[in-house]
């Protein structure tokens, strides 16, 4: 029984404390991708918090009403089974202009921390240019990484899972009717 | 982070040595920015009277913090993956020293008092000490979890540590190198800044979203104050606070007197690092995601000029000469 708890305690000592995560450096990735839509189209479905299974990734996404900065919270399930927590950080309309940023995150899902996701609409006369920058740091948040949650591998990640999420968004929203 | 106020004192202080020299200042009394580029693994070095980059210096290890004085011969910059101490010669625009420091250096002050380089260890949880010419050890002060931004007193005599993870700030004297007290301040507290006269301290907390104003004598919290999404840093100029706000895009601006905030001013994507001019006209703050340095009016709050910078620009700590 001491042996056990003694084993349980050290290997709680491995697992990384769920706090907002600030490894030394934060890195970002920007993809861009045009959409033949006008920008009223494509917002609809990019600020939609509620949806976000027009990214290939996801399989379920269940968001509570609203868009409320750092209040209104959703649950991502992956199709790899995966779970990745966000909440909204800035919702603009007017602009189109839309944040959210990860709470918790199933580094074998993604090997990221405090991924936050920044999406811009710019109206191109009948066309729209969307913007999807992240900002993130690396999965493992003390110094020495292993290779598999470097910042190598988490720029690697979010750069694959931007662009088959903007590729999709396109292939959906220009087949729509 | 050597808070501007130590900058403005030491300014003063030495004025009339900078009067013989060659280099030319400009009416701010700051002449140059020294922004650490941390994604581009380098120090970008701004002239601010042009508001142009005119140098730039590869530092490899990612480096974060930076700690220059006005009129100093050496600016100090922490790489946290290489766990460097960097000492910049600042009138050569080169490295004179790399030195290991701990397990992950991060914030960095200088006190020029004494010559001494106060470096937070993030993952060690200490603030070493090193010798402001050689980087040679001089000791070490165990502190709160995860220190993060470092200032010191206009006097020299005392210490303050932004400790995030204890969400507290410890009080060290410098002298003795003991921790004289300990200051509960709000959620991950990461910036800190010591105003001019060595009264109050201001920290800005990152997931509470506000400031703490501790009085550093009485080692006492005595107000909190709500600023906008994500703050990192704090500068004082004109009897305000400015305050970066890294998930707004904006810098919010306390009055010093009422504690209240009077603006909110939108600034580039992500600002980060932010510093005052020794005649507290302009503002200074690095925007990591735009890769710029912008300038903000401390008196008409606007952003009146804006610069290019290396990619990922952080200018954690007093990166003003």
């Amino acid at each position: 029984m001491v042996r056990r708890f003694a084993f349980l305690a050290a290997l709680l000592a491995l697992v990384p404390l769920p706090v907002s995560a600030h490894g030394p450096s934060r890195q970002k990735v920007i993809e861009i991708i045009e959409i033949n839509a006008p920008a009223d189209k494509v917002w609809a479905v990019v600020s939609n918090y509620k949806d976000m299974t027009w990214h290939p990734d996801i399989a379920k996404s269940e968001a509570m009403d609203g868009y409320e900065p750092e209040k209104t919270k959703r649950t991502l399930t992956f199709k790899t089974g995966g779970v990745v927590t966000d909440k909204v950080m800035a919702y603009t309309p007017e602009t189109k202009y839309f944040s959210f940023m990860t709470d918790e995150v199933d580094l074998k899902t993604m090997p990221v921390s405090g991924y936050s996701s920044y999406f811009t609409l710019t109206d191109m006369g009948g066309k729209t240019k969307v913007e999807w920058k992240g900002a993130f740091y690396r999965g493992y948040v003390n110094n020495d990484p292993p290779p598999e949650l470097s910042d190598a591998a988490a720029i690697a990640a979010v750069t694959a899972y931007q662009k088959r999420g903007l590729e999709a968004l396109k292939a959906k929203i220009e087949a729509a009717p | 982070m050597l808070t501007v106020a130590t900058g403005l004192f030491w300014y003063g202080a030495c004025s009339a040595v900078l009067s013989g020299s060659a280099k030319t200042r400009t009416a701010t009394g700051v002449r140059e920015a020294f922004v650490t580029s941390q994604l581009a693994d380098a120090l970008s070095i701004i002239d601010l009277a042009s508001m142009k980059s005119v140098a730039e210096v590869k530092i490899s290890g990612r480096p974060a913090g930076i700690a220059v004085a006005p009129g100093g011969k050496h600016a100090y910059v922490t790489s946290p993956e290489s766990k460097e101490l960097i000492i910049i010669d600042t009138a050569r625009r080169a490295i004179v020293r790399r030195l290991q420091v701990g397990r992950g250096p991060l914030g960095i002050a200088y006190s020029p008092k004494d010559n001494r380089v106060w470096i937070a260890d993030w993952y060690d949880h200490k603030i070493l000490v090193r010798d402001g010419d050689t980087g040679e050890t001089l000791g070490e002060v165990a502190v709160g979890k995860s220190p993060s931004g470092v200032a010191v007193t206009p006097d020299g005599r005392y210490v303050l540590s932004a400790d995030r993870d204890s969400n507290s700030v410890s009080i060290i004297d410098a002298s003795t190198l003991k921790v004289t007290g300990t200051v509960t301040a709000g959620g991950h507290p990461f910036g800190i800044t010591i105003d001019d006269t060595g009264t109050r301290a201001y920290t800005a907390n990152v997931t509470s979203n506000d400031v703490s104003v501790i009085d550093i004598a009485a080692q006492k919290l005595t107000s909190t104050v709500q600023v906008g999404s994500r703050p990192y840093g704090v500068a004082l100029a004109q009897d305000r606070a400015f305050v970066t706000n890294q998930a707004a895009g904006t810098v919010s601006v306390i009055d010093l007197a009422s504690l209240g905030v009077i603006a909110t001013i939108p600034v580039g994507s992500y600002p980060e690092g932010i510093a005052a001019s020794t005649d507290q006209r302009f503002v200074y703050v690095a925007c990591w995601d735009d890769n710029t340095l912008q300038r903000i009016d401390a008196k008409t709050l606007e952003v009146t000029a804006t610069a290019s910078t290396a990619e990922g620009p952080r200018a954690f700590g007093q990166f003003l000469q």
